[in-house]
């Protein structure tokens, strides 16, 4: 996307200010939105996001800028802006630095498209939500089905001073269908939402009219079911989107975003037993076509597989630069951001819970009264107090060991360290799903997953 | 190419092409400084913007828009905008008749004042963190500025031009200590740098976090509800604008549908939207399609007046358009309020129950769609008219439109939450609510 003397230009001239590292980073996205209701096109929309961010260390403090005018001049005043900036600020030491020596490194096309976004029309895009659309109408009730796709295509590149010269094509495809149902006693959705680093085979991964009828089906269950139980209760998290609790609970905890600060509750605990025996969690970036996957991060620097927690005892936490600068542990390749306007910083990407042992109908054995979580909503974490918090988008009561009725509106609650002490068993049926994580460094696509298990004890809100 | 020819070039492209178009231009400028430790830990600088159209061909809309202004970009612009108006199947697209509305400027010199001032801002919140009893550890502190200057114009005679922007500071740390550990985060916004006062900022972050501390669980029951006025605002922010958009409406999503001058709340309940607030943080002097400012009155006394309008919705339900036309150079056309706020009451007399004064986890535990929220809080248990004590590890549950007819008094003062756009709202007692805990 530039060239690399003017890339050399760039870096020269920020070293030449004083600075000990320098890194430019710089993408151009294309992405294409498309939304229908009930068949019809309610928005469509296409867009080039273009531009770069430009980062200098100087020890551990950083100045950032960022900008849309990659011409020559745009980049020199981005870079004398910040020198000037620093200078005002703190210290300025000159020192020049001569031409750069880059290592260039290419993608090696680990989770490139096998149907690329110019081998299909739009129509063919609308008919396939058409599909899942028809297939959402399981009952009368289903007043209204939203469609929507996503695509997303991003260059980047990322060159620093220490030679670093990284360049990346990640292709992004992701599809959801909400169905609505409403009766005299309100209304109430469903919803299915599939995306993997790949293009539009997508829809020959999830078949469209089966992501409907699931969406249907799961607003059907809500509409039929009674308020959430409320109070504290054993609860089998259902796997998949069910990961999200620990990503909450656990992932954002083990981020040097906040371990470097000592603001998460789990600073400082490398080597110590933090969760019980089952579990093992893992932070992985090179999952092929996995929606948080990409073949270097934002720093540039290659993913690579990363185990959290061993058997209960930390291993590793998730490292970018900065936190390695901060903390001295190794880096994971875990610099990760949103786009140009965000400066990195440490992230997940594809983090799952290792399967266990415990057959999946074990689980529920011996409990007398508690919730199936069956599909989890959205979540949200404090790291200083590891207070959580997330939705249930599809629950059940479990009573004397049995699945009974549905229940809707259940919101689990709690603090990430106690909970990863409580999960008593997991299973062996692993699977994973997409959703967007936002944090200082913007919303970037990342992976949760999980087998079943059981947690002992949560608080669950629903309607008393 | 500047954004004044690339929007002169998007329009005379479209002409010539045959379409309709409204651009839609911004430019951002940002300042960021994030202290800790006495000195500034990261620095941001920034500018940075993007033109989006909208274009309408034979009654069809698409959308479109660009952050790198080359020809060529602006040429593909058009070109997948006039795709995209294909796809529709619905006709009766069109853009309203524009006017020239000339320039203004809503931030003045604001923003002024030197790096080493708002520098010292900035680690003054800091210094006054640590002087605080029970602070853990400071995450960091921040002061930033953003300035945008945004562009409208249309082939329908549409141009007009504003200046806008605003400061803050930000306190962010954990408080506490042991296992018993609060983190809070607390902003205070002003279109003035000058008004900014960061030891204010450190001590209202240390009262509200502070307070929160030592918490107990709370047992699972049915109590009365005080919510703290930022906490209320966050509620009508997560679900009643959803409710209240036309286009919510038109789609089938509000729960509100069809209920124009009927009772859905409380008759203490009054919601206003005034962009002419001569105050106001969101106040502006005309909407994304070039419509004039002006007072909405949207639920008066209980009873619902109006949706929240902009032209297409206006059009499709034969109302007044009350120029809430909210898009963004990256967006598509959309609804959006201004300065919303609960009018105040009477007073609230606090007697037995709980003060609820965060809510967390709104995206995940309140559904606009069927009303229904359940939500991770942080509040003060209350008896006899006295805080007994903190309380924590709870949720408290309910249907916003229930909510608001349990709604038995409003707080005299109104206070603004910036978090979630701006919404201002009184201290709300409510009846009744399921609270979820021990």
């Amino acid at each position: 996307m530039l060239s690399e003397t003017l890339v050399g230009e760039v870096l020269g001239k920020a070293r030449g200010g004083g600075a000990d590292y320098a890194e430019l980073y710089v993408e151009r996205w294309r992405r294409r939105n498309l939304r229908a209701l009930s068949g019809a096109v309610k928005e469509a929309n296409s867009g080039i996001e273009f531009g770069a961010g430009l980062r200098l260390f100087y020890g551990t403090e950083v100045v950032y800028a960022y900008t849309n005018d990659l011409t020559p001049e745009g980049l020199t005043e981005l870079t004398e802006t910040l020198v000037r900036l620093k200078g005002q600020a703190g210290q300025v030491d000159a020192q020049g630095r001569g031409g750069l020596d880059f290592r260039k490194a290419a993608p090696q096309g680990l989770h490139a498209p096998k149907v690329p976004f110019e081998a299909k029309d739009k129509r063919y895009r609308l008919e396939r939500l058409r599909e899942a659309e028809s297939a959402a109408k399981v009952a009368p009730e289903i007043r209204q089905v939203q469609t929507q796709m996503l695509e997303w295509e991003q260059e980047v590149l990322v060159a620093a001073s220490d030679g670093t010269w990284a360049e990346d094509r990640r292709v992004r495809t992701r599809y959801v269908v909400v169905a609505i149902a409403q009766d005299e006693g309100g209304m109430q959705t469903g919803h299915r939402a599939p995306g993997l680093s790949l293009g539009l085979e997508i829809f020959d991964r999830f078949d469209p009219a089966q992501m409907g009828r699931e969406a249907g089906q799961q607003a059907m269950t809500n509409l039929r079911a009674k308020p959430a139980p409320a109070g504290t209760m054993p609860v089998v998290v259902g796997n998949a989107f069910g990961g999200v609790i620990f990503h909450e609970a656990l992932g954002h905890l083990l981020e040097t975003t906040t371990v470097a600060k000592k603001t998460s509750v789990l600073s400082d605990k490398l080597g110590q037993k933090v969760a019980s025996d089952c579990v093992t969690y893992i932070d992985e970036g090179t999952t092929a076509h996995g929606w948080g996957s990409q073949e270097f991060d934002d720093e540039g620097m290659r993913s690579e597989h990363t185990t959290l927690i061993k058997n209960g005892v930390l291993e590793s936490y998730m490292v970018d630069r900065l936190g390695a600068m901060q903390t001295g542990y190794r880096p994971t390749g875990s610099g990760r951001r949103q786009d140009y306007t965000f400066a990195p910083t440490s992230r997940m990407r594809n983090t799952y819970i290792a399967p266990g042992t415990t057959p999946r109908e074990k689980l529920f054995e011996g409990i007398e009264f508690g919730l199936y979580a069956a599909v989890m909503g959205g979540g949200q974490v404090r790291p200083g107090s590891g207070e959580y918090n997330f939705g249930v988008d599809e629950a059940y009561v479990i009573r004397n060991g049995r699945i009974e009725e549905a229940v809707r509106g259940a919101m689990l609650v709690g603090k990430g360290p106690d909970t990863i002490q409580k999960i008593a068993a997991v299973s062996d049926d692993l699977s994973t799903a997409p959703g967007m994580c936002g944090s200082i460094s913007g919303s970037v696509p990342t992976e949760v997953g999980q087998p079943h298990l059981l947690v002992s004890e949560i608080v669950v809100g629903g309607q008393a | 190419m500047t954004f004044e020819q690339a929007r002169d070039y998007l329009l005379e492209k479209a002409a010539a092409m045959g379409l309709e178009a409204e651009v839609v231009a911004t430019q951002e400028r940002e300042l960021t400084l994030k202290g800790r430790g006495g000195k500034l830990e990261q620095i941001t600088s920034a500018t940075q913007g993007g033109l989006g159209v909208r274009v309408v061909a034979g009654g069809k809309t698409g959308y479109a828009y660009s952050e790198e202004r080359s020809p060529q970009a602006l040429d593909w612009v058009l070109q997948e905008a006039r795709e995209n108006a294909e796809l529709q199947s619905e006709g009766g697209g069109f853009l309203p008749a524009g006017q020239a509305l000339g320039r203004h400027d809503l931030l003045g010199e604001g923003l002024s004042g030197t790096l080493e001032q708002k520098t010292k801002a900035t680690l003054g919140v800091e210094q006054g963190l640590l002087a605080a009893p029970r602070i853990h550890k400071v995450d960091s502190t921040y002061y930033s500025e953003s300035e945008t200057q945004g562009v409208l114009g249309s082939t329908k005679g549409l141009s007009g031009a504003y200046r806008n922007g605003y400061s803050y500071l930000g306190a962010y740390a954990v408080m506490g200590e042991g296992s018993n550990l609060k983190q809070g985060f607390h902003i205070e916004l002003s279109k003035e740098f000058n008004a900014l006062e960061p030891g204010r900022t450190a001590l209202e972050f240390v009262e509200k976090t502070g307070r929160l501390l030592d918490a107990r669980p709370l047992k699972t029951g049915r109590y009365r509800a005080y919510f703290e006025p930022k906490a209320f605002g966050m509620l009508v922010a997560a679900m009643g604008m959803f409710m209240l958009s036309a286009k919510n409406v038109l789609e089938g999503k509000s729960l509100l549908a069809g209920k124009l001058g009927q009772r859905i709340g409380s008759d203490l309940f009054t919601l206003v939207d005034d962009p002419t607030l001569a105050d106001g943080l969101a106040s502006r002097p005309f909407d994304a399609e070039g419509t004039p400012a002006q007072r909405t009155l949207i639920i008066d006394r209980g009873v619902l007046q109006t949706f929240l309008h902009n032209s297409e919705t206006a059009h499709k339900l034969q109302a007044h358009n009350t120029g809430h036309a909210s898009r963004s150079y990256k967006g598509v056309l959309g609804i959006g309020p201004s300065n919303l706020f609960v009018q105040p009451g009477a007073g609230v007399q606090i007697a037995d129950g709980v003060i609820v004064a965060e809510m967390m986890g709104v995206h995940a535990g309140a559904n606009p769609i069927s009303g229904e929220f359940s939500l991770q809080a942080l509040g003060l248990l209350v008896q006899g008219g006295e805080v007994a004590h903190a309380v924590e590890n709870f949720t408290v549950a309910g249907n916003f439109l229930e909510l608001l007819q349990g709604i038995t008094a409003l707080g005299d003062k109104l206070e603004w939450n910036p978090m979630m756009g701006i919404i201002g709202s009184p201290m709300v007692e409510v009846a009744e609510l399921s609270f979820a805990g021990a």
